[in-house]
């Protein structure tokens, strides 16, 4: 049993705040990812969770416990780095089994816990060797046998995977999400990195500037963006961005352009109010002129991304991009027409950024 | 042609280098097993019959025995307890001191700025004064201001060079501070802590000053050293020579752990 | 143990007897220079600023001055030129890492060398007599040079063999620096033709500037400890060619009468002297550097 909830969490060093009124809360076995750009604050809520990190104000608890101002060790929290920091002066099987040793826990009852750690991540060749003999994805799984063994409350996860190589990095997200499946421990984990937690959270966070820009799952993040932020930072190629003017018959028009929107998604507009819409390239696809939303542009340039191609185009002078399957006939200066449909359109407001979306 | 002997001329400059940078030491040690014939002479010597008789000489004498052993006892002693008191103050400036931690390192690396006869003079007074003047006790305790400040000042980078992860990985599983340092930040840095520690014995082996003004009879090696002027009518030359080569060979022996010491501050010092 | 029980127990003892001792020093000195206490009699009575004036009128101590002035600004720039050239000099013929460390461990020696062992070893090389450098001038139809007898060229011959210490570690710690810098922009400048010479002046020495200041800083600071090397080689003679503050100080203090009084008020002279200089170069240094 180990929800975690933060109560209106600030942090500043010195007269800079860097976190502020934050509120959350994690219910028991969920797996939560903190995302966002670097300076987001998001490592920062990490470590004051795990206590390396002082409180300005406000109230963290963790099962029910009030662990504000406990120490690091007494949280019943477990902490796995980006750079692994490992124990360098200690064999892999001192580094895993240190703090069971510590706590006077008899070695009877250390070493198959160690085994069956070992086992589970495949260390067990290695628990001879010193850290600086490992390779840096052996390194990672030392480090995350020794959060493991210690079977705590949460597990704290901060950018564990972004010193590995690109391979190496699927990999052990695979394997992060298959342990958390088993073992359904409270986890938080820290990344920049959009794809890595869409792939592995029950539900996101997602930061911005010391607050919470949108919390949801993986799916509500990208189908519905709370905010042009939002929806900028999630999925690849990045959204294409045009300003618009409505017009009767929920219609957006952006000089040529005419994007017909969902009424039902979006009751509240009104014509001739500004706005912007958001057009994921993932969603769009060749066409027929004329079918409903429908773009024509010139091609600039194809990417080949092996299954489907990006294409870049130019339309009205802007750029606007779409993927297709159907890449390899075009090429440079092609015309192309290509249409989205009407419900995958995200509107925004134009000077809050916030998504338009139901209401 | 023209290469080859650009080669040639930068080969012999970088022996000559060398030359100069090991002849006078090796002149040194080649005078200390001569005869004091063997060193007056108008033509300088290579080749001459060796004698231990200048070795002999100095320990034999009781003032040299003596001077060796205080040397030994107040170097280790004030090496040692300026390496206690002077660790895990430089640890804490490292880690616990965000706001204060430079002015307290300023303090300590002032101490270094402050020129050896400003601290001599008062204290040649102040130890008469007090009946210290002339003990091992006396120089160990004015030596410490340089040990304790020297292992500071050295050590405080080490400790910084210790990746804070590990320490707060350590944190995390419930160790207090001075576990953490005790048992992680110390094993870790301990490389370049004994470099530190190497840098500061060296220091207070050779320094003269302090020794000269505030001992007389209990005086350490480089101060009966440096009174071997005459022990006689002739200038003692071997005898000198032979002494300098007992003087040299202690901090001569650190020689590879200070090229250690320089590779691994120099490559992490930058990233 | 708390946080603050370990910083406490861990910071104060050591600087606890630091600013003790420090303190004792620094008081003790001012107290004395306000006095007339000499080592012979322990009777002593306050005269206010009276050893203060009458360093004023020392001739002695000006020429004492002049000297430790000349004395810092040969060796510090003697020991970098020394050392900036050698290094660029190994680093552009001497490829092999064996033979680099070789040259590496030979040039430490002499920094590893006791001062009074340094002084010694010179003293005999410099003997007009029987040293190995007059004999060497003898081939060539020189000397026989009195070295440290020469009011002209002693100060410069002990300097040499403070440069002979330093300029040489200095030299192995530049060597190692530039080792560790990036190639790519070295590279960038091959790439534009640049001859060697201009590689190192505008591109590795600029970006070791940081280093090569903080290096003058280290220099400067224990070119101030040159005690050991100029009392055993010259004494500060001849005459007082090579007496500088502390010697002067330490003679009038110690060795002629035991002059305490006026001796602490030099020492506090130059304390003061050395402090503020030091602090306005150390943290101009800083902001330079940066």
């Amino acid at each position: 049993m180990a929800n975690i909830s933060c109560t209106d969490i600030v942090k500043s060093y010195g007269a800079y705040p860097v976190i502020e009124g934050m509120n959350l809360s994690i219910p028991d076995h969920e797996f939560v990812v903190f995302l966002g750009p670097s300076g987001c604050g998001k490592s920062t809520m990490l470590r004051m969770v795990a206590g390396l990190e002082d409180v300005t104000g406000g109230r963290i608890e963790i099962g029910g416990t009030d662990v504000t101002d406990l120490p690091p060790g007494e949280r019943g929290v477990a902490m796995v780095f980006q750079s692994y920091a490992l124990y360098p002066h200690m064999s892999v099987a001192d580094n895993i089994t240190f703090g069971l040793r510590r706590q006077g826990i008899p070695k009877s009852e250390i070493a198959p816990r160690l085994e069956q750690v070992a086992e589970m991540l495949g260390l067990a060749p290695y628990l001879d060797r010193r850290p600086k003999n490992l390779s840096g994805g052996q390194q990672q799984r030392v480090a995350m046998a020794r959060a493991m063994i210690k079977t705590p409350k949460v597990f704290l996860f901060d950018e564990p995977l972004s010193n590995l190589d690109a391979k190496l990095r699927e990999k052990l997200r695979t394997e992060i999400r298959k342990m958390h499946l088993q073992l359904k421990t409270t986890t938080i984990f820290v990344t920049h990195d959009q794809l890595e937690a869409m792939t592995i959270a029950d539900r996101i966070v997602l930061m911005r500037d010391g607050k919470i820009e949108q919390m949801g799952t993986p799916d509500e993040i990208f189908e519905r963006p709370a905010s042009r932020f939002v929806a900028d930072f999630i999925g690849t190629p990045a959204m294409n961005f045009l300003h618009a003017t409505m017009e009767e018959g929920h219609v957006a028009r952006a000089g040529g352009i005419a994007i017909t929107l969902d009424p039902e998604a979006f009751p509240s507009l009104k014509p001739g109010q500004k706005v912007e819409l958001g057009l994921r390239p993932a969603s769009m696809d060749l066409c027929e002129p004329g079918v409903e939303n429908a773009v024509t542009g010139t091609v600039v340039l194809v990417e080949n991304m092996g299954a489907e191609g990006q294409v870049i185009t130019e339309v009205e002078g802007e750029e606007m991009s779409f993927v297709t399957q159907r890449f390899r006939r075009l090429s440079q200066n092609d015309t192309v027409h290509f249409a989205i449909r009407r419900d995958k359109v995200h509107v925004f407001d134009p000077n809050t950024g916030q998504s338009l979306r139901g209401v | 042609m023209g290469r080859l002997i650009s080669v040639t001329l930068t080969r012999a400059l970088l022996a000559l280098l060398i030359v100069v940078a090991l002849g006078p030491i090796l002149w040194t040690v080649l005078g200390a097993f001569k005869e004091l014939r063997d060193i007056v002479t108008p033509v300088p010597k290579l080749l001459f019959s060796p004698t231990l008789e200048n070795f002999a000489t100095i320990l034999r004498n009781p003032t040299i025995r003596d001077g060796l052993l205080h040397s030994v006892i107040v170097v280790s002693a004030s090496v040692i307890i300026g390496a206690a008191l002077g660790i895990p103050a430089a640890y804490t400036l490292a880690r616990h001191a965000r706001n204060w931690g430079d002015d307290v390192q300023f303090f300590v690396l002032s101490l270094r700025f402050m020129p050896p006869v400003a601290i001599a003079i008062p204290f040649i007074v102040i130890y008469l004064d007090l009946g210290i003047y002339d003990t091992l006790f006396g120089l160990i305790l004015v030596y410490l201001i340089t040990t304790i400040s020297t292992v500071i000042w050295l050590s405080v980078p080490a400790f910084e060079r210790v990746p804070l992860n590990i320490e707060e990985a350590a944190a995390m599983e419930g160790c207090s501070p001075f576990e953490i340092f005790w048992r992680f930040a110390l094993p870790v840095a301990s490389p370049s802590l004994f470099g530190a520690l190497v840098f500061t014995f060296v220091l207070v082996w050779n320094e003269l000053l302090l020794a000269l003004t505030l001992a007389a009879q209990n005086a350490t090696l480089p101060v009966v050293a440096a009174s071997i002027t005459s022990l006689g009518k002739e200038v003692p030359w071997g005898v000198i020579n032979a002494a300098t080569v007992l003087l040299v060979v202690p901090p001569l022996v650190f020689i590879g752990l200070l090229m250690g010491l320089l590779n691994t501050s120099v490559q992490s010092g930058r990233k | 143990m708390k946080r603050k029980t370990f910083v406490t127990l861990s910071l104060v003892p050591a600087i606890g007897i630091l600013a003790s001792l420090a303190l004792v020093s620094v008081a003790g000195a001012v107290w004395f220079a306000l006095m007339n206490r000499t080592l012979r009699s322990s009777d002593y009575e306050f005269v206010g600023a009276y050893n203060f004036l009458r360093l004023l009128r020392d001739k002695r101590f000006f020429n004492a001055l002049e000297i430790s002035a000349i004395w810092e600004v040969v060796t510090v720039t003697g020991t970098l030129v020394l050392a900036v050239l050698l290094a660029v000099l190994i680093y552009e013929t001497v490829k092999k890492p064996l033979w680099r460390n070789l040259i590496c461990f030979a040039f430490l020696v002499p920094v590893l060398l006791p001062r009074v062992a340094a002084a010694f070893i010179w003293r005999f090389l410099y003997s007009p007599s029987l040293g190995l450098i007059n004999y060497l001038c003898g081939l060539v139809g020189i000397g026989p040079v009195e070295f440290l007898a020469d009011p002209s060229l002693a100060l410069i011959s002990v300097a040499i063999v403070d440069i002979w210490q330093w300029g040489l570690f200095f030299t192995v710690i530049l060597l190692k620096l530039m080792e560790t810098l990036p190639r790519d922009p070295i590279e960038a400048a091959m790439l534009d033709n640049a001859r060697t010479w201009e590689i190192h002046a505008y591109v590795t020495l600029p970006m070791l500037k940081a280093p090569i200041i903080s290096l003058a800083l280290v220099k400067a600071v224990e070119s101030l400890r040159s005690f050991d090397l100029i009392f055993v080689m010259t004494g500060g003679g001849p005459g007082t060619a090579t007496e500088t503050l502390d010697l002067y100080a330490y003679q009038m203090g110690i060795n002629m009468g035991g002059r305490i009084s006026y001796a602490s008020a030099m020492s506090i002279l130059l304390l003061i002297v050395t402090t503020v200089v030091f602090t306005i170069i150390w943290k101009a240094g800083k902001k330079w550097a940066a």
